[in-house]
């Protein structure tokens, strides 16, 4: 099966600097994956090359077997979608009118919404739960109601594949949940999920698979139970193990299991 | 509400089962009362675009009232409608002078107030307008360079005073847009800052040749109007071709009024959502370089006009920009028209340059602007 969704030997960097080494990896349809790793390793430059807005600078990445050089602007727009981590919207634009743009990629110069966009809208905003904030303006949502929205509008784009820039960040527990929840539904729809996680506490029981991302290890993916290992995070993290209460806990209950 | 981490591994086939979306959260209404606010500003598009279009017939016949010689609106009107015929001098009067005068004037608003609300969308930002960003101090600075050596000359019909001031505009939009660019997104502090200092070298520039004319004389006049910012009564031929072109920008510019939605994300989120950036914000560059070009050939050098007008437009109809091109074109026409008016009769029988009394007006408004927007379009 070609997998949806495959990075091969790619390399990127800002001018000189060098963010992604030789990354090579695959991402099944239908998986709910996490990208991990420390503080600039990297993660947003990779979600970005997945979503045709950086060209790697050597090798290729490639969406179900294609090159996304050689597909249309267009057309990887209705296939893949990037929540971004932080969306600054001028002007006093409204929730609808912002989760409209997402039917960019299904418009022509000359024609404009028609019923099947509405449709698509609608749609958007029903799952996320944000049908009763699309009459708010964009600017004065809270936290968590600008980050239903921001998936809203990935979501108007009817995306196979759907990035996710830090989802969690900034949100309190509970509405980590709702969109850990959010996401699990999303994917029980079709949607594939890549969504990058900083908060490590969150993927066990939650993610299919994990990407691990780090300038101290090569590009590593496997389940989360392979990938949450001690010793592995340790080295990726530059973290002392007896100094974190997840490592502690992880290792105690690895060396219970061994006994 | 009851929130759980699901405990096993989701294995995601689409039969487990998952929450309901709707159980996630329900948002308290009584929480946020200002919104049904926000709502009754905002009018309806068709009625707004209706009331416009009468506002400003209203505002052109009262302009054609008002002057040193008094001809009543029901005067005019009843030689419109063919029951008493007007005099040789009142014919004169209204349709050589005053008629031409205020189609001008009107077309002029038109095309600021659009340029502005172009520049203001590519910039993300409400404090952009020709006059600020410099777009027409380098549409004069062509103007004037046109007029001193190339005045005989003509392209395709266009003088080349025209297409200089287009060129000027051009090229101005063009290093200013460069240097207040910064990772994807425009300051507000360097756009202002550059817009000012390219703007003023540009007007000491056409100062410049003033000096030269001194000596000979002949287009002084013309230039020191042009600066001044007056709107003259123009020839039948100037005033066809300019609104040609108004109306060609403005059919040009409608297919890239969404686009402008789309930019409203940032130029990488356009990117993803499949916009061609580039070519979008060439298009909207070239035409509103074009519009200031038109604005500036009539009107010379008028401040403000592209500020107030689409910002005021923004309050009544939402930031959409498919609606607010119609309405900001005939906002703009019918705000200078007025101005215009207000500068022929105001200390009647001298003239106040229209940009003069623009300045008066624009200046107050962009300060209060610049004090609000401090808060909210803080990028």
């Amino acid at each position: 099966m070609i997998p949806l969704l495959q990075f091969r030997n790619v390399s990127f960097g800002y001018g000189s600097r060098e963010v992604v080494r030789n990354a090579s990896f695959d991402l099944h349809a239908g998986s709910c994956a996490a990208l991990i790793g420390p503080n600039g390793a990297g993660k947003t430059t990779m979600l970005r090359l997945a979503a045709g807005s950086l060209r790697s600078r050597t090798g290729e990445v490639l969406l179900s077997g294609t090159p996304l050089s050689a597909i249309p602007l267009k057309t990887t727009a209705r296939t893949v979608a990037l929540v971004p981590q932080q969306l600054e919207v001028p002007f006093q634009f409204t929730v609808r009118q912002v989760v409209e743009q997402g039917r960019t990629p299904y418009l022509s110069v000359l024609r404009g919404l028609q019923r099947d966009d509405r449709i698509a809208i609608d749609r958007a905003l029903d799952l996320t739960d944000a049908t009763n904030l699309q009459h708010r303006v964009f600017n004065e949502l809270s936290g968590g109601e600008r980050q239903r929205v921001k998936i809203a509008l990935g979501l108007a784009q009817q995306p196979t594949l759907l990035l996710l820039d830090e989802p969690t960040q900034s949100l309190d527990i509970g509405r980590q949940l709702e969109l850990i929840d959010l996401l699990h539904f999303l994917n029980s729809e079709g949607i594939t999920i890549l969504a990058s996680i900083h908060d490590l506490q969150l993927i066990d029981g939650n993610f299919s698979s994990v990407v691990l991302l780090s300038p101290h290890t090569s590009l590593s993916t496997g389940t989360p139970g392979d990938m949450l290992n001690p010793s592995l995070l340790e080295k990726a993290f530059d973290c002392p193990p007896r100094r974190h209460p997840m490592l502690i806990q992880r290792t105690q209950r690895d060396s219970r299991r061994a006994v | 509400m009851a929130i759980e981490v699901i405990p096993e591994p989701p294995r995601m086939e689409p039969s487990s089962p998952l929450p309901e979306p709707a159980s996630i959260s329900a948002p308290d209404p009584k929480r946020h009362p200002h919104v049904e606010q926000i709502e009754r500003v905002k009018i309806s598009f068709t009625a707004l675009v209706v009331l416009l279009v009468l506002a400003f017939i209203l505002v052109v016949l009262f302009s054609l009232a008002t002057g040193a010689v008094r001809i009543s609106p029901a005067t005019i009107l009843s030689a419109l409608f063919g029951h008493t015929p007007l005099t040789a001098t009142q014919k004169i009067i209204l349709m050589q002078i005053r008629l031409p005068r205020i189609l001008a004037s009107g077309i002029v608003g038109a095309a600021l107030a659009i340029s502005g609300l172009m520049f203001q969308g590519l910039f993300r930002n409400p404090m952009a307008d020709p006059y600020v960003i410099g777009a027409s101090g380098g549409a004069v600075l062509g103007a004037c360079i046109g007029i001193f050596f190339f005045s005989q000359l003509s392209l395709l019909g266009f003088s080349a005073t025209a297409l200089l001031a287009f060129a000027g505009s051009i090229v101005t939009m063009t290093i200013v847009y460069a240097l207040a660019r910064t990772n994807g997104g425009t300051n507000v502090i360097t756009l202002l800052l550059a817009g000012f200092a390219v703007s003023t070298m540009l007007s000491y520039s056409s100062s410049i040749f003033e000096l030269f004319d001194a000596s000979n004389g002949s287009n002084n006049a013309v230039l020191l109007a042009w600066l001044r910012g007056a709107i003259g009564v123009p020839q039948a031929m100037q005033l066809g071709v300019a609104g040609a072109v108004l109306l060609l920008s403005c059919s040009c510019a409608t297919p890239l009024m969404r686009q402008l939605n789309t930019l409203a994300l940032g130029d990488e989120y356009a990117h993803q959502l499949g916009l061609r950036v580039e070519v979008t914000r060439v298009g909207i560059i070239l035409i509103g370089s074009l519009l200031t070009a038109i604005a500036v050939s009539l009107g010379g050098l008028i401040s403000f006009a592209g500020l107030i007008v689409p910002h005021i437009a923004r309050l009544l109809l939402g930031p959409d920009h498919v609606r607010l091109l119609p309405v900001t074109a005939l906002s703009g026409a019918i705000f200078l028209v007025v101005a215009d008016t207000l500068a022929r009769s105001i200390l009647s029988p001298t003239e106040i340059p229209v940009g003069i009394l623009m300045a008066f007006i624009g200046g107050p408004f962009f300060l209060y602007l610049l004090r609000k927007t401090k808060r909210s379009y803080a990028l």
